[in-house]
């Protein structure tokens, strides 16, 4: 498998959107698209945990070419708060449950249009970080915290 | 770090968001999204965890601590 693609990226946006899937990037992959520049692997997904949306990622993420057992399904359709697919045509990581942000609801009203893709705003990306608190987090925040300066600051400009 | 290692680094970060932000999402995307294999994470094609916390217990257990899993 090679690397996460833009094609890609477009193709969750046009599919997810077809199967009115509620989710946001979130994470490095979310920090990208709002022009963080960094490196990463895979795309994280922030989910709404409802049954309904949780089916709806099931269908949308079938439909993009993951071969989703019964068993997987299944767990996905449940929210739990973690999963990680490597086996589709690319990996993402699904994330029912983020470290440090209370209601998928909450992130939903603060996220970021991004040419259509729903982004976490960057107070979120960094919330979760800071709370999940790993060696690469804490390594990856104080440019993270820069970039947040930076990206405000030139929203500020350019909304009239 | 002295105030003027500091100022330095944040210069560089600067730069860095500025050439980033003249490109198109496309190339921003291309430039970022890298393979690389990640030790045992990467050799399982499905994981899924109840709660975050035992997905992070799990990386903690299993996985090398150079990745950066571990919590601080």
């Amino acid at each position: 498998m090679g690397a996460f693609e833009y094609r890609q990226a477009l193709e969750i946006r046009d599919v997810f959107s077809r199967y009115s899937v509620r989710y946001l990037f979130i994470g490095k992959s979310g920090a990208i698209l709002l022009g963080y520049p960094d490196t990463t692997q895979d795309a994280d997904l922030f989910l709404d945990r409802s049954p309904v949306n949780a089916r709806a990622v099931v269908a949308a993420l079938r439909d993009l070419g993951f071969s989703l057992g019964d068993v997987e399904a299944a767990e996905i359709e449940q929210g739990k708060d973690f999963v990680q697919l490597r086996h589709g045509p690319f990996d993402v990581d699904l994330v029912f449950a983020p470290d440090g942000i209370e209601r998928f609801e909450d992130a939903w009203r603060r996220r970021v249009d991004v040419e259509g893709f729903p982004v976490c705003h960057p107070d979120d990306i960094i919330a979760s970080k800071a709370a999940a608190n790993r060696v690469k987090d804490r390594e990856s925040l104080p440019r993270l915290r820069a970039f947040r300066e930076y990206w405000v600051a030139n929203r500020q400009r350019e909304t009239p | 770090m002295s105030r003027m290692a500091h100022t330095d680094i944040a210069g560089a970060w600067l730069a860095d968001f500025e050439a980033a932000s003249r490109r198109p999402l496309a190339l921003r995307v291309r430039y970022a999204f890298i393979r690389t294999y990640k030790p045992v994470l990467d050799d399982a094609s499905y994981r899924a965890f109840d709660t975050i916390a035992e997905y992070r217990d799990w990386c903690e257990r299993n996985l090398p601590a150079w990745l950066g899993y571990g919590r601080v």
